[in-house]
């Protein structure tokens, strides 16, 4: 069966991952850090902890955040590196293998990625359950909220994966990977969520992807209602499918058209 | 039998971009940038049947990588015609993949942090071997390869030479009928290369594998090719036995000497002096008129020897040899 490589990768990955321990601890660690620096600034913000900015408590807001930074930070440097498997010429050992290559790519870095993401989020988690207190949200919105996450993830991989692609014109996708790391932080709603915003950047941003990278299943987290998941989700399928297709296109074009580097 | 591969006036034209100096063409060549086209392979033409080991050689940048890169479909020619064993491999590359073998020497394809082990199983599933039939072949392989003490062993912490009979090995897992090794002994010490040269002969034979090999080692190609393909500036400039190169081009040996008096010259019949020092010289010998072993003999009866040390010329004079040959 075709499908079970992809599974074997994903699982051969995740054993890897356990090699670079100290990594994932450091970067758990450092996530940390940044959270608990916002629940400092946010308690400044919400004088009173019982009012409501836009609809958002304190406690939802940094629970929120607890979520974002999990999702968002999940594939670590992941636009480095595909691009220096291009670059390096790397990437010639992995076409001359039975498989799709952007399949392989996705199996082998989201067991990495729910690993990041399960780590960061245990550890913002634990802070915030110390400084902040327990979110109010019920136990059956768990299963809707994972999938939404994974959607979430997915979507993330599959916008860098279109972001490494173009270093086979660009020569380099450090300028774009920064670009796009910094529009997920702010349009994608990482570190606010869009009701923040002026009216006429949040309607922007809720038409883009990038808010359902953090945005929309952060709110479904802290604000759950089943018809929002699935509005959410079917949005999330929507652009996943959308950038899929880019990838394709993008993909066909520089096999038949670009050269291989190095050698 | 249809050849197992044949290219057929095959040629890759590559774009890239031309930088120009200064400040204000750079900027001009943002908003129009210039392409230059340089041909990487031109017009070549071959076949290789069922069992064969081919010797691909040429300088660096010669387009041996390309060519190999066109023929597994990694990259695709820009005219002509490729077939492997009936498969187009531009079109059809994951299905050409289920019977080709590669190794490229300098770009690993074993997880780094895991046992070779590991990334077997991965390939068994990846190739879609029958679980029976993995386990059987790879019982053989580690025989073969004499992997048994170290295959559970963490790549990372393995000697180059270990990786290399190893890298070969993942690549024979899906028993090949077509394996494309590049540059395979680069880096590795001679017993090592002697080691790896042992064991592609003998898959060769037991398996009829059709084998392309690159090497800038002229020892790999003479020792295990009986076909040599040479390509210099992306053209075929011989293809023929090997033995016919050998006869005309590979009978030089270099001695590089180092003597523990100061001598102006050595002086040696049978051998020409190929530069001077205080101590240390270089020397060339004629093998086809004078045996080496003599001629080292004489060298070391007649002069104080600290060091000696006896290579082939290399792989671009060999070809330069060639040009000069056909000119004549």
């Amino acid at each position: 069966m075709t499908i079970t490589k992809y599974f074997h990768i994903a699982k051969i990955s995740m054993r890897n991952v356990f090699a670079y321990k100290a990594d994932v601890f450091a970067h758990s660690l450092f996530i940390g850090l940044i959270i608990f620096i916002f629940i400092n600034l946010w308690q400044v913000i919400f004088i009173d902890p019982n009012n409501a900015i836009e609809g958002f408590t304190l406690t939802m807001m940094i629970w929120y955040l607890v979520l974002t930074e999990s999702i968002v930070t999940s594939f670590g440097r992941l636009v480095e590196d595909m691009g220096n498997e291009i670059q390096s010429g790397e990437i010639a050992t992995k076409l001359t293998k039975p498989y799709n290559y952007l399949l392989f790519q996705y199996s082998q870095n989201i067991s990495k990625s729910l690993f990041r993401f399960t780590t960061t989020f245990i550890v913002g988690a634990l802070l915030t359950l110390y400084f902040v207190g327990p979110l109010n949200f019920s136990l059956t919105s768990i299963p809707f909220i994972i999938i939404s996450v994974l959607a979430a993830i997915t979507l993330h991989f599959c916008l860098m994966a279109l972001i490494s692609t173009s270093i086979f014109w660009l020569e380099e996708a450090k300028a774009i990977d920064f670009l796009y790391s910094k529009i997920v932080f702010i349009i994608g709603g990482m570190f606010f969520p869009l009701e923040i915003f002026p009216d006429w950047l949040a309607s922007i941003s809720a038409k883009l992807p990038f808010s359902y990278i953090a945005y929309f299943p952060a709110k479904l987290f802290v604000s759950f209602s089943l018809n929002d998941f699935f509005k959410v989700f079917l949005t999330q399928l929507f652009w996943i499918a959308v950038i899929i297709t880019l990838n394709y296109v993008m993909y066909k074009f520089i096999i038949s058209k670009v050269q291989i580097h190095g050698g | 039998m249809p050849p197992i591969i044949s290219l057929n006036k095959v040629s890759k034209i590559f774009k890239a971009k031309k930088k120009t100096k200064g400040f204000v063409n750079s900027l001009k060549s943002v908003l129009k940038p210039n392409y230059q086209e340089f041909k990487a392979v031109n017009n070549i033409s071959f076949q290789a049947e069922k069992g064969e080991i081919i010797g691909f050689i040429g300088p660096n940048g010669a387009g041996k990588s390309t060519t190999i890169k066109m023929m597994t479909g990694i990259l695709h020619q820009t005219i002509g015609e490729i077939k492997v064993l009936g498969y187009n491999p531009q079109k059809d590359r994951k299905e050409l993949a289920m019977h080709v073998g590669t190794v490229f020497g300098q770009k690993p394809q074993l997880w780094y942090h895991l046992p070779a082990i590991d990334t077997f199983d991965l390939f068994s599933k990846i190739y879609e071997i029958p679980e029976e039939i993995y386990k059987k072949r790879l019982k053989k392989l580690i025989k073969t390869f004499e992997v048994q003490s170290f295959i559970n062993t963490p790549v990372r912490q393995l000697s180059l030479g270990q990786r290399m009979r190893l890298e070969i090995m993942a690549s024979l897992l899906h028993n090949p009928k077509v394996i494309f090794l590049d540059e395979p002994t680069i880096g590795l010490d001679i017993v090592v290369k002697k080691k790896i040269r042992a064991l592609i002969k003998k898959l060769n034979k037991e398996q009829q594998t059709t084998i392309i090999l690159t090497s800038h080692d002229m020892e790999d190609v003479e020792t295990l090719c009986k076909r040599l393909i040479i390509i210099n500036q992306g053209e075929i400039v011989f293809d023929g036995p090997t033995k016919d190169i050998k006869e005309r081009y590979l009978n030089k040996k270099r001695l590089t000497v180092i003597l523990s008096k100061k001598i102006k010259e050595i002086k040696l019949p049978g051998a020409k002096t190929m530069f001077k020092g205080d101590y240390k010289h270089g020397l060339e010998v004629d093998t086809s008129k004078h045996s080496i072993q003599k001629v080292i003999q004489k060298l070391t009866s007649k002069y104080a020897i600290e060091d000696i040390n006896i290579q082939d010329p290399p792989i671009e004079e060999i070809i330069e040899e060639i040009f000069k040959g056909k000119k004549v």
